[in-house]
């Protein structure tokens, strides 16, 4: 409101007139920055690019065709099941993700928890830069999490393609994959079942790895308040407990794997009605 | 001569009552053909110079579009040869791959395509996650392709029982196990005994419609793949498309 | 009090105010469709269960015990699918499915192990779980001997399922000894 008077003194209101310069304000129009608009006809520059990628993919996918046929196994018989028996690449990640997690959780749950947890993202990620190009230093915190998850599931496809063999073992491209590995040694066991052979009580034990994945939750929704503060206020209540529910069940597949490889841990959590 | 009989062919009563318009060589033509054209209309009549960029899009939406479409036409032909019955699709696979006519090529297209296709709608999402095109006023329009995506790979597991081979059972075996072991709703899951669920009563069987994977599971399969699925995801791929046109391309500038 | 057309309305007249017959229409009407769409969905959701079922049967006579050996007998597996276990004492059947997600197990004789090509499940012939993600033991078929001639028979979808434990060494265990229990179980 400082600069009225500039204003006035650049360009005087003329009373006969109806219209008048309102204010001059510093800073940039939100046209400086841009080029004059640039466009062309679809017909033909889009189509004649769209005719091109599918001929090509169509030539790719027909070239395939000569030399590598569609899979077709021995007939079905419910009585003897191929070993080790592999499912489409697509799905191995999730196959993997079997072999660390009670079907309830790794066959159901978690995948509807990742496509609930997609169909969120846009709802959640309340950061407005980044549209229209490729963009990392703007987002890291979208980015790191959305790579994160991905490249977690490609890992699994790769392990599941490449690193299992029979009795769905780990192989290495190197070994004879013909020949069964005996089973490892070490046996599994649950948390609770471990601390009470540390001499904790039974009951105690079971108390303490409910307190522990309390815990593990509890920590992904009270440490990103106390650090990242203004962030946090960006993102409001709700938005907040969503994002770090979702950011800790991500979190969750590679610590159970750590805790299985490492610890021989099979379950960290036992109650009546399922396993965790 | 020629150009007499085109003349006289574009002044038939019949040729102007499909083509409103003349070739699309001038401006008012190429504006013309995309009003006119149901197929084309899902393109807007004028794009900017940079959403052209290959390095921008590289495709995969558009593709994983071509994909579908080629594999309706690969299945459609591919029908014409199967019977989903326990004691004939084995074989059938074997006829269509050996005796019949392009057989071999029909069914490898439809198999390679459909795992380009899962391949591209997972690298068009990421794509679409890495350029931030999801963002307002977009969101509706990720969450319509996540089940597009999700679709697309209930397509891929509903078509592999149809061979009846070893990959088929066993496949369809681990995936309805996992349904059984669905929360609530399945006999095998948290909760679903306590709540009267049964082998014989529960999401698997629904789903399979038996207590083993058998004719019926084949023929439930067969037709979700064929007409069901299909059909949802044609309907969410006109929402799809519909939607980009609305919201506008995200492209640079 | 008085709507925008200048009716009175009902609202303020207490719980006692008639319903017009307007509202009572569309109550009606709403009513009516909502209870013919749930209808169905009922009638979708019956006609998608089937009621009767032609699936491979699962009852199989078997012979007399004299005809298996001490230890697991796999020659039921691809027929019956399930294994015959034979111990000094008694006799019993496990189901060749896995607790996991439903393939089928192979037996290793130098390991005394079953174990499962799809996720890598490994059960002892008691059906423990010695490893891999298993959540449950094998379970035990219904077995029994034939009064008249002596044979054995195995009904595998009469199913023995105890809730497992976890002890230490064994992820999923349960008990062996109170398994051995009609009709899961022939003493011989």
């Amino acid at each position: 409101m400082a600069e009225r008077s500039t204003t006035e003194n650049i360009y005087p209101r003329n009373q006969k007139k109806s219209y008048a310069l309102m204010e001059l304000v510093k800073g940039q129009g939100f046209q400086t920055r841009k080029q004059p608009e640039d466009t062309v006809f679809v017909w033909p520059h889009l189509l004649y690019i769209e005719l091109i990628a599918a001929l090509v993919s169509l030539a790719i996918l027909l070239w395939v065709c000569t030399f590598k046929h569609a899979p077709l196994e021995d007939m079905a018989s419910s009585d003897t099941t191929p070993n080790p028996m592999k499912a489409p690449w697509y799905f191995l990640g999730l196959q993997e993700l079997l072999v660390f997690f009670d079907p309830w959780l790794a066959g159901m749950v978690l995948p509807v928890f990742i496509i609930v947890g997609m169909l969120a993202i846009p709802y959640l990620d309340i950061n407005p830069k980044g549209v229209g190009y490729w963009a990392w230093k703007e987002r890291p915190f979208a980015i790191w999490t959305f790579m994160f998850g991905f490249l977690q599931w490609w890992v699994f496809i790769i392990i599941g393609v490449y690193f299992r063999g029979l009795d769905w073992q780990w192989y290495m491209p190197w070994d004879d994959w013909t020949q069964h590995k005996p089973s490892s040694g070490a046996t599994l066991n649950d948390m609770n079942v471990i601390l009470h052979g540390w001499g904790v009580g039974e009951t105690a034990a079971n108390l303490a790895t409910y307190a522990m994945t309390i815990g593990y939750f509890a920590l992904f929704l009270i440490l990103p308040v106390l650090l990242w503060r203004k962030f946090s206020q960006q993102l409001g209540v709700v938005r907040y407990l969503l994002v770090w529910s979702l950011f800790a069940l991500l979190m969750l597949s590679p610590i159970k794997v750590f805790l299985r490889l490492a610890f021989n841990i099979k379950y960290f959590m036992v109650t009546p009605w399922f396993k965790l | 001569m020629i150009d007499r009989l085109v003349t006289f062919i574009r002044d038939t009563q019949l040729w102007q009552s499909i083509f409103r318009h003349g070739y699309p060589e001038t401006d008012r033509n190429q504006s013309l053909i995309m009003f006119s054209s149901v197929l084309l209309h899902l393109h807007p009549v004028k794009i900017k110079r940079s959403a052209l960029r290959f390095r921008y899009t590289m495709c995969l939406g558009g593709l994983s579009a071509f994909m579908f479409l080629l594999l309706t036409f690969t299945g459609i032909f591919l029908m014409f040869y199967y019977v989903p019955d326990t004691r004939q699709a084995y074989n059938n696979i074997k006829d269509l791959t050996s005796n019949v006519f392009m057989g071999e090529l029909m069914r490898d297209l439809h198999k390679w395509s459909a795992e380009a296709m899962v391949f591209l709608v997972w690298a068009h999402m990421f794509r679409v996650f890495m350029t931030g095109s999801y963002k307002t006023p977009r969101e509706f329009n990720w969450g319509i392709g996540v089940i597009l995506l999700t679709v697309t790979l209930l397509l891929s597991w509903t078509g592999y029982l149809l061979p009846w081979d070893q990959l088929a059972l066993w496949a369809i075996t681990v995936g309805t196990k996992m349904a059984e072991a669905t929360p609530f709703v399945g006999n095998a899951g948290p909760w679903g005994p306590q709540l009267g669920f049964t082998i014989s009563n529960d999401i698997r069987f629904l789903l399979i419609g038996g207590t083993v994977v058998g004719q019926n599971a084949l023929l439930r399969f067969y037709v979700l793949h064929c007409v069901a699925l299909p059909v949802i995801i044609t309907l969410g791929m006109v929402v799809h498309f519909w939607r980009i046109r609305k919201d506008g391309f995200s492209g640079p500038l | 009090m008085k709507d925008m057309r200048g009716f009175e309305t009902l609202e303020g007249q207490g719980d006692k105010a008639p319903v017009c017959r307007r509202d009572f229409f569309t109550m009606v009407g709403w009513g009516g469709f909502l209870a013919a769409m749930a209808g169905v969905g009922v009638g979708s959701f019956k006609f998608y269960v089937p009621t009767v079922l032609y699936e491979p049967p699962t009852t199989f006579k078997i012979g007399p015990p004299a005809d298996y050996g001490i230890g697991v007998d796999v020659r039921w597996k691809t027929i019956g699918q399930f294994w015959l276990v034979k111990e000094e004492k008694g006799m019993y059947a496990l189901v060749s499915i896995c607790r996991h997600l439903g393939c089928t197990p192979n037996w290793f004789p130098d390991q005394e192990r079953f174990r499962c090509p799809c996720h890598g499940s490994i059960y002892d012939t008691a059906g423990n779980v010695r490893g891999g993600p298993a959540p449950r033991t094998l379970w035990r078929a219904a077995i029994s001997l034939d009064p008249i001639d002596g044979q054995i028979i195995v009904n595998t979808s009469v199913r023995q399922d105890p809730d497992p434990k976890s002890i230490e060494g064994i992820a999923v265990y349960v008990d062996p000894e109170p398994r051995k229990v009609a009709p899961y179980y022939i003493n011989l």
